[in-house]
């Protein structure tokens, strides 16, 4: 059959592949395989096919068949890449490529492949030298630049040691001005050039290329490269000169980029005997600049309040009353404009006489307003009077008449934003806002949760005026899991249609501890599933970031490409990810049996995360802070149980659940590493074995632990250390050999594929049934500890003491953890269900401790259970309803009706009914699956 | 006053101030790194001194022959930045250098008819109508707005390159075209 021929029959499997008809591209690649055996396009074709419907075994079988015939044609190679990629075998698409490349080292297109395999999987000294020997080869500058910037990539990698990084500079160094055509050329490689010298410190010679013609419009038109000289000429001490540039932009450019204006404040504290004098210059200039921008630029003015707290700091001020002077000159200026008090935030740290003052200036706004300007400018006031109330004054008589105020104000203010389109924000939130926090306050200072249903109502009633107020619901988020009420704050939460990326930044306001609120034993997994939806942005950023990376390599965007990287590191190792992958893991355990399916896959997948170098990228500030600055901020009053996750929590969770899954699970490191498809991740500094460590790292930084995890939770992760400690020989010894397990796998293998498994040999082994003589004795059984046995009644007595708290979230707290320790015994006992397995290693005795300890987990359970179904009839009720109504009597008026605040009450104890009947029910569920 | 540096990668973390406002759409994270890939010196930010971003313009340049120009992709400022001409700023940067990198004839950029706040500023920044996209922003069906929800001006400002001001014209408002005809 002639070529055209060929490819027109094989043009339908790539349509098939492109729609995701994966089953017939497998089917058609199968046909014409049948005519062309040897054909390597159609078979990399079918790996692909294979690949996307998740049928790795066969795929890999194809895989290896058509890599070692080393294929050249760029059709294979594309789909090659692709099947790899799905294999996460990036290092194999490096060799691929690389042994193509070989074979036509003129070939410029494999080449650049070759290249970009590498960038792909960040190998960056291989990726230098290929773009060395394409230079060589084919005489571009680009490919020049290219092994620079790979050197360079190279000495910013983690693991090279400090003396490497220099020598990798400066061979760059001489890379770059080895190039034919100088870097001014454009701005990206001028950047690269500038980037080096900066390593390197030759700040003459930057300077030099800075202040060259070509050199000086570069910085004047790019962004970049004018950072970059800015920093050089920070650290060659050019402090005045940058200071006089500045001056000169500002007055004859008019330009008003704040970062001049710092450079003109940095010149004037310079020379330590001068600075009066300069300041005094200083004072003029920004005083001319007020003058001439008025209300179109803040800049002049607020130039003048840093000039005179640098002053105050440098002792160069002499009138005591000026920074309240400049203070109230901006508020006259600027008090209209919504940003005033995050302008004025750095200054309004105030003592004595001066706070008297500023605050006397404040309570002087008038309070009544018939423009957008006047309540803005009283919101403003507000907000910074409420930024210094003192101690003494944080009260729950003055925070319930402060509440009163905001509250007034808020409803007087609604008619100024009546006329705006609903897409708009009210300007009125603010205040209610203000309310909200007060609230907080006052919750915080009296436990009482009335309040929090006083301020739910009022913002939820904000949000029928500004339906766009994603504040308000991120404040209500909060308030509602503190209630309890997790449906509500997932109603408010999916209103924000977050999406991409700010799943990674937003997604901890839901899913924080989250667990604690899943219903997953009945049957509900919602919040699981949110998590799996978070989860989404990872993978695209794995799949898509490096082809943009390749992209900013092509198009020769420099500047560009170590913030790719670090954005690619920071959501692949986010802290966030991680957090969600634990929530999730816990869910999963309630909701799936637990086999030893369950305990392999997820011993594989935390395992990788134990050593990650996490990121938070979590967005705290997004939510507000109105709180007074001798107060503990909004976000960590309203965090649940007032502590939030961080990594110390994460560790131990992970650590926890990796011990007790590495213990189930009949894979060890050597059998992992013969089954594991895919790059392992690459690890900084060798380490002794994980299993080790986790064993050792039992209380690493104890007090940030403590800051981070309950009290509940400790004791938790206690039980599971003592739990693991107890039953770790038992499991190493009952636990069958490599030999065997692999054996099994093969076996399995060849059943779903046809094919033997790939590259196992599989060591002859004694016996043919699996079973197998051990030399040594089983490991005496000795009785579980205290720790262990007491657990459950702990739980119990934990239980009684939050049981009369009013807001359910402590003992939803207890119980979800009682929960999730039972499960962990379920999973740390799987092993030793199999009669044959108890017999075989003598662990008779173990078993029968463990029978003891189920049935007082059960009871205990039971009992919580019951419990938790029977407070949850109290939920639901009119008499709840009419706790929560009663609670807001203060707050219903004509505007916020009763109708209105019932009909939340009626959501709120709904909620709570839901969630408190589906825990105590799930748990009833749990233990009669795990009676035995 | 505010910072005005180049919009980076790792910006994305932070701009849930300006994007969880309603008008701003937040986009695959591939949509941002195409354009930083491609154009970086086009995409900018405006900062406060404490950090937190205030608005951000992204951009690029695009065109044949003398349709070569500077476009405006998105430019979005926080809610509560609003009213302090950052938007002015954040244009001039994107002007001064598509006209003198990228040599463009004009810059141009697409505003919901509806949106007469925008198109306001942009005539003050000195742009005007060149045409009118029938149905740039989906067909919404006939709503409260009517035509004008659904349809953009496309609106030009000549640069530098042309002085004559052929890439203008002043009966723009009466230019319709359908979406399919625009890039």
């Amino acid at each position: 059959m002639s070529s055209a021929a060929l490819e027109r029959q094989i043009r339908p499997i790539y349509d098939a592949l492109d729609t995701g008809s994966n089953k017939s591209a497998i089917v058609d690649c199968n046909k014409l395989l049948k005519k062309h055996p040897k054909n390597e396009l159609i078979k990399s074709l079918k790996a692909l096919a294979l690949v996307r419907s998740q049928k790795v075994e066969e795929s890999l079988v194809l895989c290896d068949e058509i890599l070692a015939a080393k294929p050249t044609n760029d059709a294979v190679l594309t789909a090659m890449m692709h099947v790899l990629r799905g294999l996460g075998r990036h290092k194999d698409t490096v060799t691929m490529f690389e042994e193509a490349y070989k074979q036509q080292p003129s070939n410029e297109e494999l080449g650049a492949q070759t290249f970009f395999a590498n960038v792909r999987a960040g190998q960056w000294k291989s990726a230098q030298q290929v773009a060395t020997r394409m230079y060589k080869q084919f005489q571009e500058d680009r490919y020049l630049y290219w092994s620079i910037m790979g050197t360079v990539l190279q000495a910013e990698e983690a693991s090279t040691p400090p003396a490497m990084r220099t020598l990798l500079y400066k061979l760059a160094h001489r890379l770059i001005t080895s190039s034919p055509t100088p870097s001014y050329l454009s701005a990206d490689r001028f950047y690269l050039h500038l980037s080096i010298l900066r390593e390197l410190e030759l700040f003459d010679e930057a300077h030099k290329l800075i202040e060259s013609e070509v050199g000086g419009n570069i910085c004047s038109t790019s962004l970049s490269c004018n950072e970059l000289r800015r920093e050089i000429w920070r650290l060659r001490g050019l402090t005045k000169e940058e200071g006089d540039r500045a001056k000169k932009l500002i007055v004859e450019k008019k330009d008003r980029n704040w970062l001049e204006f710092l450079s003109v404040l940095d010149t004037t504290f310079i020379s330590k005997g001068e600075s009066a004098e300069h300041v005094k210059e200083t004072q003029e200039l920004f005083t001319q600049i007020a003058e001439q921008d008025g209300q179109k630029d803040r800049s002049g003015l607020l130039g003048l309040l840093e000039l005179e707290r640098r002053a105050r700091e440098n002792g160069v001020s002499f009138d005591s009353s000026r920074l309240v002077t400049l203070m109230e000159q901006y508020f006259d200026k600027i008090g209209d404009k919504a940003c005033c008090f995050e302008d004025l935030k750095p200054y309004l740290t105030l003592e004595g006489e001066e706070l008297t003052n500023w605050t006397a200036f404040l309570d002087a706004i008038p309070s009544s307003f018939t423009t957008l300007n006047e309540l803005r400018r009283l919101i403003n006031s507000y907000k910074m009077v409420r930024y210094n109330i003192p101690q003494s004054d944080l009260t729950i008589e003055a925070e319930t008449s402060r509440i009163q105020l905001y509250t007034k104000k808020y409803f007087e203010a609604l008619p100024i934003g009546a006329d705006l389109p609903v897409t708009e924000l009210q300007p009125a939130d603010d205040l209610a806002l203000l309310a909200g926090s007060a609230y907080i306050t006052v919750w915080k200072l009296t436990n009482e949760e009335r309040y929090l249903f006083e301020a739910v109502s009022l913002l939820e009633y904000v949000l029928t005026k500004s339906k766009q107020s994603f504040l308000t619901r991120l404040l209500l988020i909060r308030i509602y899991r503190l209630l309890g009420a997790p449906a509500l704050a997932l109603e408010h939460y999916r209103a924000m249609h977050v999406k991409q990326v700010q799943h990674d930044t937003l997604s901890h306001f839901i899913l924080s501890r989250v667990s604690m609120f899943s219903l997953a034993p009945i049957g509900d997994i919602t919040f699981a599933t949110e998590c799996l939806e978070t989860t989404q942005i990872y993978l695209s950023n794995s799949q898509e970031t490096s082809d943009f990376i390749v992209r900013a390599f092509t198009s020769e965007k420099y500047s560009q490409i170590p913030e790719f990287i670090e954005f690619e590191q920071r959501l692949e190792n986010s802290l966030q990810r991680d957090i969600v992958k634990m929530e999730h893991v816990r869910m999963r355990l309630g909701h799936e049996p637990i086999s030893s399916d369950i305990i392999d896959m997820e011993l594989i997948e935390l395992k990788f995360l134990y050593d990650r170098t996490h990121h938070d990228n979590r967005d705290f500030n997004i939510l507000v802070n109105y709180q007074p600055r001798i107060s503990e901020g909004l976000n960590e009053q309203t965090l649940l149980f007032g502590k939030g996750e961080g990594l110390s929590w994460l560790r131990a969770f992970l650590r926890l659940y990796i011990r007790a899954f590495q213990q189930g699970s009949d894979l060890d490191d050597m059998v992992e590493e013969k089954l594991l498809i895919g790059d392992r991740p690459k690890h900084v500094v060798e380490q002794p074995p994980l299993k080790e460590r986790l064993r050792k790292n039992a209380s690493d930084n104890a007090a940030e632990s403590a800051q981070q995890l309950t009290s509940d939770e400790l004791a938790f992760v206690s039980f599971a250390d003592e739990l693991a400690n107890w039953l770790e020989p038992y499991h190493d010894y009952a636990r069958p050999p490599p030999a065997v397990v692999l054996a099994e796998a093969a076996k399995q293998t060849v059943l779903k594929t046809g094919h033997p498994l790939k590259g196992v040999e599989i060591p002859p082994q004694n016996g043919t049934n699996g079973s197998h003589k051990k030399d040594d004795e089983p490991p005496v059984v000795i009785e579980p500890t205290e720790a262990i046995v007491k657990f459950f009644d702990n739980a119990k007595a934990r239980y009684n003491e939050v049981k009369d708290n009013a807001s359910p979230i402590d003992v939803l707290h207890v119980a979800a953890l009682a929960q999730e320790a039972f499960l962990l015994f379920n999973v740390e006992t799987l092993r030793f269900k199999t009669a044959s397995v108890v017999k075989a290693n003598k662990l008779g005795g173990l078993v029968s401790s463990f029978k003891a300890i189920r049935i007082n987990a059960i009871s205990v359970l039971k009992e919580i259970s019951a419990d938790l179904v029977r407070r949850s009839e109290s939920e639901g009720t009119s008499e709840s309803r009419k706790t929560f109504v009663d609670a807001c009597t203060k707050l219903i008026t004509s505007e916020l009706d009763h109708d209105f605040v019932l009909n939340i009450a009626k959501r709120v104890s709904d909620s709570r009914k839901k969630v408190l009947e589906g825990i105590g029910k799930g748990m009833g569920k749990i233990c009669s699956s795990y009676s035995h | 006053m505010s910072v005005l540096r180049p919009f980076k990668a790792c910006d994305m973390f932070k701009f849930n101030n300006i994007n969880l406002d309603i008008w701003t759409e937040t986009y695959g994270i591939g949509f941002y790194l195409n354009y930083l890939a491609r154009w970086p010196d086009l995409c900018c930010v405006q900062e406060a001194p404490s950090g937190r971003m205030m608005g951000y313009v992204i951009g690029k340049a695009e065109g044949s022959s003398t349709e070569w120009h500077g476009h405006v992709t998105a430019l979005t400022v926080a809610p509560e930045y609003r009213r302090l001409s950052l938007a002015r700023k954040m244009m001039n940067l994107l002007e001064m250098v598509s006209d003198e990198i990228y040599k463009g004839f004009f810059v141009d950029l697409y505003v919901r008819c509806a949106n007469t706040v925008a198109i306001e500023m942009y005539e003050g920044l000195g742009y005007s109508v060149y045409r009118r996209v029938r149905e740039y922003y989906g067909s919404l069906g006939i709503g409260r707005g009517g035509r004008d929800e659904e349809d953009a001006f496309d609106m030009r400002k000549p640069l530098s390159r042309d002085p004559g001001r052929r890439s203008v014209r002043s009966n723009g408002r009466d230019m319709i075209v359908s979406a399919h005809d625009v890039s």
